[in-house]
């Protein structure tokens, strides 16, 4: 018996001790004191037919219309495809589905937002763990024509300049980090790999972007779509996941400097991140106060991509 | 317990003063129980239909790829053996998708499916919440705790429902085996763990959506990978529920199905009568 129980036998036993003084009838009381996890009997009510003929009509008119209305909802939110192949041929394409499955999508990435913290660390693994990554360029692999005259603009900066970076620079000026960390697909597969390059948040301090900046939009001139045309490649990060120690500015995969497949000379690396933000062959990063345009947010995704 | 939507009135002392006799009505659910349980199929639906478009962008089960075919995907070859064997469906034009285009909203369109599957989920979290309020507020949730007995009433259950046939066959008297309780122990069984589900359906999910910063979650489902698995036979669990659920309400009748919709039963045990009066 619990706590409250126990108080309300004391209670109940003082009060029958101060009315009626049969011990005998009050210990049969308390034995039959139900536990809090004790099942009670269903409460009984009776009522005239008349009153619960009308209760049920209520009810199942007002069931009725929630059911009518699930049903109107998912016709209204179910994709055009889906429909068809149940048989509904009807085609609206309405802004207020697209505001309405957005909204949702915000309010999922305002939590991702919340979860985050600078402080927290994503787990490291050893190299017996490494698995294998595949190349999943969007499109087609670039050439690696690129690279020879390879730089990197960075443009937004307090200075009010654009600056342009090689690789050795880059490689000189900053210390090496390395770790072996989960890249997450918003595909649903990840892969444990091995990384090494500059930290993001040592850029950041040595080339300090204009004071108001939130944003970073970091691009890739050199990204092909399906049939090796130019297809730029850009997306949106918030500077305080590009200031936490784990993000890189990746040169090296497994002990050896990036290949073509996983994005030569600099990729970024940012393991707190969907893999769709971890550019390959990074050729340009803008600081901005205001929220960059995002490749895959374009096409339905989410902005934020926190995992 | 507090009864917000009936009038309270004693048995036996308001009687005589109705015209018409009363009717004797038990109180089965809560108002919020009896919504949130409905919500769920609409939700539920929305969850496993954009959570297998979701599976076909990277399927959990595959396979180097077959030969004849070319398909790494288990669900694909499901689909294909389908469409080969199913008279009928010999000429579907995409048999690899055939899966896909019966159980999701479909194959190549994973940004939508998020989108439907984060909207479902939230919902199902909020749903789970109306629920559990319904059965704190209502005083359900006792009716639903395991107890002691339950391993043998629930053999006993077990016996009574794989014998009903045979009876039913034979035209001898099956009875039904006794208790005095809300459920029986199947029946409690089966609504207690659906909760549990629910509860595994939505830890899974944000062990898998929040790896990194919720990575000690993922952890106790055995890591990413695992928590991915474990997200998709999770969602079998339902399945496996719904099935003989629907099938039981319909076998036991009207006054069962009324009473997740109105409240209320009408079947009023003799047990429940005498303790109530106490």
């Amino acid at each position: 018996m619990n706590n409250k129980a126990k108080i309300d036998c004391v209670n109940h036993e003082s009060r029958t001790n101060e009315t009626a003084r049969s011990v005998a009838v009050e210990s049969v009381s308390v034995e039959k004191r139900q536990g809090l996890f004790e099942e009670r009997p269903l409460p009984l009510n009776e009522i005239a037919p008349r009153v619960l003929r009308h209760r049920s009509r209520r009810d199942f008119l007002l069931f009725g219309a929630g059911a009518m209305a699930a049903l109107a909802g998912s016709g209204f939110l179910l994709p055009q495809d889906t429909l068809r192949r149940m048989g509904v041929r009807r085609t609206v394409n309405s802004p207020a589905k697209e505001w309405f499955l957005n909204r949702a999508l915000r309010i999922d990435d305002d939590v991702a937002e919340a979860l985050y913290s600078g402080n927290r660390r994503v787990p490291t693994y050893t190299k017996s763990q490494i698995t294998a990554l595949k190349n999943n360029y969007n499109g087609a692999t670039p050439d690696p024509g690129y690279i020879p005259g390879w730089n990197l603009t960075i443009d937004g900066l307090d200075s009010g300049l654009s600056i342009s970076l090689d690789v050795r620079n880059l490689m000189t000026r900053f210390s090496e980090h390395e770790q072996i960390t989960r890249l997450v697909c918003v595909e649903g597969w990840s892969a444990i790999a091995w990384w090494a390059g500059l930290r993001f948040d040592d850029l950041l301090r040595a080339y300090p972007p204009m004071s108001q900046a939130k944003w970073a939009r970091v691009e890739s001139s050199v990204n092909l779509d399906d049939s090796g045309n130019p297809d730029p490649y850009f997306i949106s990060i918030d500077l305080a996941t590009a200031r936490h120690p784990q993000t890189l500015l990746a040169s090296h995969f497994n002990g050896q400097p990036l290949t073509v497949d996983h994005g030569a000379p600099l990729r970024l690396l940012v393991p707190v991140k969907l893999g769709l933000k971890n550019v390959k062959a990074i050729t340009k990063i803008t600081y901005s106060a205001e929220e960059p345009r995002d490749y895959w947010a374009e096409r339905g995704y989410s902005r934020y991509d926190g995992v | 317990m507090s009864d917000s939507t009936l009038p309270a009135s004693e048995p036996n002392s308001t009687s005589t003063l109705l015209e018409e006799p009363g009717v004797l009505v038990a109180k089965k659910h809560h108002l919020l129980v009896r919504w949130s349980h409905w919500l769920n199929l609409p939700i539920l639906l929305g969850l496993i239909a954009s959570g297998i478009s979701i599976y076909w962008a990277s399927p959990v089960y595959q396979h180097k790829p077959d030969p004849n075919t070319g398909s790494v995907d288990v669900a694909a070859d499901i689909g294909i053996w389908i469409c080969s064997h199913v008279p009928g469906l010999h000429h579907y034009s995409s048999p690899p998708h055939w899966v896909y285009n019966h159980m999701s909203l479909g194959p190549g369109m994973l940004a939508l499916a998020l989108r439907m599957h984060w909207l479902c989920a939230y919902l199902f979290m909020l749903n789970g919440m109306v629920y559990l309020a319904g059965l704190f507020m209502g005083g359900g949730w006792r009716s639903l705790l395991p107890r002691r007995t339950d391993l043998f009433d629930a053999f006993m259950m077990f016996r009574y429902y794989l014998g009903v046939p045979f009876a039913k066959l034979i035209r001898r008297k099956w009875l039904h085996p006794r208790f005095n309780t809300k459920y029986n122990a199947l029946q409690r069984a089966a609504y207690f763990s659906i909760p549990v589900t629910g509860f595994l359906s939505v830890t899974t999910g944000w062990a898998i959506h929040k790896p990194m910063q919720l990575h000690w979650l993922a952890a106790l489902f055995g890591g990413y990978n695992a928590a991915r698995v474990w997200h998709f036979w999770i969602m079998w669990l339902y399945i496996l529920f719904v099935v003989p659920h629907v099938i039981l309400v319909f076998a036991d009748g009207w006054d069962t199905l009324r009473s997740m919709i109105v409240g209320w039963s009408t079947r009023v045990k003799r047990s429940e009568l005498t303790a109530n009066e106490q």
